[in-house]
């Protein structure tokens, strides 16, 4: 049960730093009023959402992993008898909660300034409780691989800007040309932002059942990918 | 007991040899130092019996336990506390979550007040890390490496880049655990805290152990003679000093310098001294390990040890 004790200190540690926090909530705040009042709200909040707990894990936990690697942290712990796994799992529940937090405050809003009159209801959260464990597994997975922080949240960027695009976050891929639709069905983005869609406006049992198997399929494959990745033994 | 045993432990990064064919054992209860320059080897070494880096060849007991075997690293993890060099906490986290966080990760552990404690961070218990200044996150440091009351506490270079009163505050701390009976495996490249706190020094040097044994082992064997100035002495005195006995020099400044080979020697000048009622500043110089680390390496460790002091203590 040691990852309790990491989701625990982690946790403490972003819900401190005060600056990082807000603004990690403002941005996706103001672009979804931004794409909200250029294209009308309802579709963004899940779209957004989706979009912003993809960076969350793949930009985000990538660049604070990294720098927990600078500064030792990670190497500090791995001297305990720790086990990587129980590291990964901690870090990506901590994040996950921030996501919990963020999709709650962007419903709000949409029931607030576009009319989106949803509850959460089970499935919706399981939706984003398994698309935040996809994302910050793949997080964890650049972050084990990664070296310094500069790098770490490059590669974040490129890797998380082309999903946003191609997964019909942004625009809808029934506008975007066959080949570009074909890619997005090989895109983590567009399972769970579909997912997302499907269970917080249209309801669709068989869509949210696909989705939300693909998200969890590729989540227990980033985690072990990045407890594979993460290093306790250096050369 | 031995703690610690390595036989012929090598390490090799691509081109260069780190570590160079060491061998040694640390006893239970033993303060024992690796005293080197940087690059020497030391934080390389402990880093491979912390099982934080493999080895080239060779091998070596934890605790009794194989670093090479996995089933052994785990029970190696369990039996030491580490303060690593550049040691680091969770920044947002007050000092006792950061010690607390480290104490979780062991089935049993002491408990955290006792370790403030026993560090004097009372005070500061409630204070984020970041807020500390470096000698304090040294401590903090410490109390993590202690907090799962371990068989064996390897602290590397805990002192680098303190000031003075940080590193007498370090110290002290670390007098206390001599005091209690723990094992201790430091490295260091002050000679005075390896002087002051091991009972026993290994000075490591380009991979290799130049010379083992107590500090004033080392000072007996290496030290050379005792010298004996006296102060703004005239020409005369060194004169006939110089016909009596052997080593006699004069500086610059008119002190004279005499290399004593033993103590009847020593008395036979000042009973010189005596009835040529010279009344002079005298001074015994016994030597340190500084002489020995020159004398076995060649070099000074401080003028190497200086450059590369580039932490901030404030």
């Amino acid at each position: 049960m040691r990852f309790v004790a990491i989701f625990k200190a982690v946790t403490k540690n972003w819900l401190r730093s005060r600056t990082g926090l807000f603004f990690s909530i403002m941005f996706p705040i103001m672009m979804l009023f931004i794409f909200g009042s250029i294209f009308g709200g309802s579709n963004y909040v899940p779209t957004m959402t989706a979009a912003f707990i993809m960076t969350n894990g793949i930009i985000g936990l990538t660049s604070t992993n990294t720098e927990f690697k600078r500064r030792g942290i990670i190497r500090r712990l791995s001297i305990t008898p720790l086990r990587k796994m129980d590291w990964v799992i901690g870090c990506i529940l901590s994040q996950t909660l921030l996501n919990l937090l963020l999709t709650g405050i962007m419903i709000g809003i949409g029931w607030g300034a576009f009319g989106i009159r949803v509850i959460p209801d089970p499935l919706m959260i399981l939706m984003i409780f398994l698309g935040s464990v996809m994302f910050s597994g793949i997080g964890m997975a650049l972050s084990g691989s990664i070296k310094d922080v500069e790098a770490a949240s490059a590669i974040g960027n490129v890797i998380s800007y082309p999903m946003m695009f191609l997964s019909g976050v942004f625009v809808p891929l029934s506008i975007m040309p066959t080949t570009l639709q074909l890619i997005s069905r090989f895109i983590p983005l567009t399972y769970f932002s579909d997912g997302l869609k499907a269970s917080i406006i249209t309801k669709s049992m068989g869509s949210i059942l696909m989705n939300m198997g693909v998200v969890a399929a590729l989540a227990v494959v980033f985690i072990i990918i990045g407890v594979l990745v993460t290093r306790w033994k250096e050369k | 007991m031995l703690e610690v045993q390595v036989q012929d432990l090598v390490k090799h990064y691509d081109d260069t040899t780190a570590v160079d064919g060491i061998s040694f054992n640390v006893d239970k209860g033993e303060v024992f130092a690796f005293l080197g320059p940087n690059g020497a080897g030391k934080t390389t070494t402990v880093e491979i019996l912390e099982c934080l880096r493999s080895l080239s060849k060779g091998s070596a007991l934890v605790c009794g336990y194989d670093i090479t075997k996995d089933k052994d690293v785990e029970e190696i993890k369990k039996n030491i506390g580490v303060l690593p060099q550049d040691f680091n906490a969770l920044d947002k986290l007050t000092v006792k979550e950061n010690i607390e966080l480290i104490a979780d990760m062991y089935d049993k552990h002491l408990k955290i007040e006792d370790v403030i404690k026993l560090l004097n961070l009372e005070d500061k218990a409630n204070s984020k890390f970041e807020n500390l200044s470096g000698g304090l996150k040294q401590r903090v440091g410490i109390a993590a490496a202690l907090v799962s009351d371990p068989k064996l506490v390897f602290l590397d270079e805990p002192t680098t880049g303190l000031d003075p009163k940080a590193r007498r505050d370090v110290w002290d701390v670390l007098a206390n655990l001599k005091k209690i009976g723990k094992t201790v495996f430091l490295t260091t490249h002050y000679m005075e805290e390896a002087q002051v706190l091991a009972t026993r020094i290994a000075i490591v040097n380009k991979g290799k152990i130049a010379a083992m044994g107590s500090p004033q082992e080392l000072i007996d064997e290496y030290g050379g003679l005792k010298i004996l100035i006296i102060r703004k002495a005239d020409e005369n005195l060194a004169k006939k000093l110089g016909d009596k006995f052997e080593h006699v020099t004069m500086n610059s400044n008119g002190d004279i310098h005499i290399k004593i080979d033993n103590t009847d020697e020593l008395y036979s000048i000042m009973s010189l001294l005596t009835a040529m009622k010279a009344e002079k500043d005298i001074e015994i110089q016994t030597p340190t390990l500084e002489d020995v680390f020159l004398k076995i390496t060649g070099s000074k460790i401080r003028r190497r040890a200086k450059q590369n002091e580039v932490r901030s203590n404030l």
